[in-house]
C-alpha cells in the first residue's frame, strides 16, 4: 500500500456520494437521485410498464448508473467502491419502483450482489412487490462451457439493459422481458484482458498483482485473477486469441449476426481499442460471421486498470431491433432509433 | 413444556445470543481456516438484530416476520441472509401466541424449507446445513408432545452434525477451493447453529 496520492478525491468515505452528485448535476434532464445512492430517471416511464432496475458497487463508472435513462434502466442502486449495496437500500429502491406491471432486477453474478438481491427480493415479495431477477454471467474466464454459477457478470449487462429497456418501453410483460433477457444472456460472452492493475481509491492498495510487460487474459472486474499471465503480445495476436475463445463459448453458426463491443477498463487508450476492434472485426468476418451492432467505448471500467473487455453476442431479430432501432437516451448510451 | 409461548421463544433467542457471544472468537477462528475469519462477528451481529427486531412482538407470525426483516435490513452477508431466511420461513408456518409440539415442528420445518431456497448446500458439504438439517429432522422424528423434549432432540442432533463436519472436506462456495485445508476443523456455521440449538433447548428447560 502506498501513501502517495494519485487520485483527485476528497474524503475517501465520500467518493460514492460525491461522484453521484456530480453525475446528476451534469445530466439533470436525464437522471436524478431518489435517495442515498439511488439513481432514477429524471422523467420516469409510465407506471403501466415494467421497471428495469440494477445494482452494483461504484468505482466502475460510467457503469452502472450511466445507463439510467429512457429506453434503458429506470433505476440503479449503488454500493460503495467495488461493494454491493446492502439489501436495505435495494429494498428501498424496489419500494420506490413498485408497480403492478412489476420490476425486473438485473443482477451481475458477483456473490455480494447476488446475496443483496436475494435478500431484498425475499423482503419485497412479502411487501407485495412483484419483482423477478435476471442474473448475468457473461465472463468466460472460468473456462469454456463452465456452469453459469461460476461465471461472473461483466460488461454484458450493458447491451442487456438496452435490449430490456427497449422491450419494456414497448409494453412487454415481466415474463416476456425475462424470456427476452434470458435469450440475450445465453448468447453473450465477454473476456477481459489486463496489462496493468488499479489501486483501490479508498486505501490506495493495489487490488491485484501484475508485473510490467505482462498481460493477463481473464482478469475480473476487481482484479481477480484469470490464470493466464504471459508476456504482452501484439494487438492482433491478442484480438485473435480472444475472438477464438469467445467463439468457442458461443459457437455461432455460419452467417450469424453479432454484436461486438470493445470496453476499455480505464487506462488503455482509445487508439489501442480501435486497433483491437479492427482485428476482432476482421477475424469474425473471416469466420463468415457478420457484425451488425458494435461499439468502442468505456462502458464498465475498473479505475485505472489497463486493458479491455471484448464482448461478443449472437443476436436474433428481436435483439437487433431493440439494440439498433429503438430509442435510448441515457447519459452514456444513446441510440437515435427509427 | 406443552406450549411454547411468545415470551419463552424470546428467552430462547436471547439465550442463543448470549451463548453465541460467549463463543464469538471460537467461531471466527474456525472461519479463518478457510474463510474471512469473521463468522463469529457476523452471527453475533445477525442474532443481535433478530433480538432487537422481535423485542416487542406479541404474536408469532408478525414477530418472526419482523425478526427476519430486521436481520436482513440491519446487517449483510451470507450469515444474515440464511438466518433471515430461517426466521421468514418460520413466520410462514407459525401463528398465534402459543405453539404446541406440532406447531413448533411446523415452524422449524418452515424455517429450514426457506433456508433451502437460499442455498444449494446439502448435508455433508461442511456448512451450517450440517447442523440445521439434522436438528430439524430430529424434531420431526420425535414422537414427544413436549416442546422441551423436541428442542433437546434438535440440540443433540445439531451437536452431532457439527461434530461430524470436523472430518469433512469443504465442498461448497469459496471454501471449496481450500477443501483439504478444512479437514480437522469444524465448520464455523455448523458450530454456531449447533450452539444456537443448544441454547434453545437450555432456555426451554428453565
Amino acid at each position: 500500500m502506498s501513501t502517495v496520492k494519485t487520485k483527485f478525491i476528497n474524503d475517501p468515505e465520500q467518493i460514492t456520494a460525491e461522484l453521484l452528485e456530480g453525475y446528476v448535476l451534469c445530466y439533470p434532464d436525464k437522471v436524478k437521485l431518489a435517495g442515498e445512492n439511488i439513481v432514477v430517471r429524471a422523467n420516469p416511464k409510465a407506471e403501466d410498464k415494467v421497471a428495469i432496475v440494477t445494482l452494483g458497487g461504484s468505482g466502475h463508472e460510467p457503469a452502472l448508473s450511466g445507463f439510467v435513462g429512457e429506453g434503458m434502466l429506470d433505476c440503479s442502486v449503488v454500493g460503495d467502491i467495488f461493494a454491493a449495496p446492502g439489501a436495505q437500500r435495494l429494498f428501498q429502491a424496489l419500494q420506490l419502483m413498485k408497480r403492478e406491471a412489476g420490476i425486473l432486477l438485473v443482477v451481475l453474478n458477483h456473490s455480494g450482489d447476488v446475496m443483496s438481491a436475494n435478500m431484498a427480493c425475499q423482503l419485497a415479495e412479502r411487501a407485495g412487490i412483484n419483482v423477478k431477477q435476471l442474473v448475468t454471467h457473461d465472463d468466460i474466464s472460468a473456462g469454456i462451457g463452465a456452469p453459469a454459477a461460476d461465471r461472473r457478470g461483466l460488461a454484458g449487462c450493458v447491451p442487456l439493459f438496452k435490449v430490456l429497456g427497449a422491450a419494456a418501453e414497448e409494453g412487454k410483460s415481466l415474463d416476456e422481458l425475462l424470456e427476452i433477457g434470458k435469450r440475450f444472456t445465453d448468447k453473450v460472452a465477454t473476456l477481459a484482458v489486463a496489462t496493468g492493475v488499479c489501486t483501490h481509491p479508498q486505501n490506495n492498495a493495489l487490488i491485484s498483482d501484475l508485473p510490467k510487460g505482462i498481460m493477463e487474459i481473464g482478469m475480473g472486474q476487481h482484479g481477480e485473477g484469470g490464470g493466464g499471465q504471459k508476456p504482452l503480445v501484439s494487438a492482433d495476436e491478442t484480438a485473435t486469441e480472444m475472438v477464438d475463445l469467445l467463439c468457442q463459448q458461443l459457437k455461432p453458426a455460419a452467417g450469424s449476426k453479432l454484436m461486438l463491443i470493445i470496453n476499455g477498463t480505464g487506462a488503455t487508450t482509445q487508439m489501442e481499442h480501435n486497433i483491437i476492434f479492427r482485428k476482432a472485426y476482421r477475424e469474425l468476418e473471416a469466420r463468415g460471421l457478420q457484425v451488425v451492432s458494435s461499439r468502442i467505448q468505456e462502458i464498465l471500467t475498473v479505475q485505472e486498470q489497463a486493458g479491455f473487455q471484448m464482448l461478443i453476442a449472437v443476436l436474433d431479430d428481436d435483439h437487433i431491433l431493440y439494440l439498433n432501432d429503438k430509442k435510448a437516451d441515457a447519459p452514456y448510451w444513446t441510440t437515435i432509433g427509427k | 413444556m406443552k406450549q411454547l409461548t411468545i415470551e419463552a421463544f424470546k428467552a430462547m433467542i436471547q439465550t442463543a445470543l448470549a451463548q453465541v457471544k460467549a463463543r464469538e472468537d471460537e467461531f471466527s477462528a474456525l472461519d479463518a481456516v478457510i474463510g474471512d475469519g469473521d463468522h463469529g462477528t457476523a452471527i453475533v451481529t445477525a442474532l443481535g438484530a433478530v433480538v432487537k427486531a422481535g423485542g416487542n412482538g406479541t404474536e408469532f407470525k408478525a414477530m418472526l416476520n419482523d425478526m427476519g426483516f430486521g436481520v436482513m435490513l440491519e446487517t449483510s452477508g451470507s450469515t444474515s441472509t440464511l438466518l433471515g431466511a430461517f426466521f421468514l420461513g418460520m413466520s410462514d408456518h407459525a401463528a398465534g401466541t402459543a405453539l404446541d409440539a406440532a406447531g413448533v415442528k411446523a415452524m422449524f420445518a418452515g424455517g429450514l424449507a426457506n433456508v433451502r431456497k437460499q442455498t444449494q448446500a446439502k448435508k455433508g458439504d461442511k456448512t451450517m446445513m450440517d447442523a440445521l438439517i439434522p436438528a430439524v429432522e430430529a424434531m420431526q422424528e420425535s414422537a414427544s408432545d413436549d416442546v422441551g423434549e423436541l428442542l433437546s432432540a434438535a440440540a443433540a442432533a445439531a451437536t452431532h452434525g457439527a461434530a461430524e463436519t470436523v472430518g469433512m472436506k469443504a465442498n461448497f462456495g469459496r471454501a471449496r477451493n481450500y477443501g483439504e485445508r478444512s479437514v480437522g476443523y469444524a465448520d464455523s456455521g455448523a458450530a454456531s447453529w449447533s450452539c444456537m440449538f443448544n441454547a434453545f433447548a437450555e432456555a426451554a428447560k428453565e
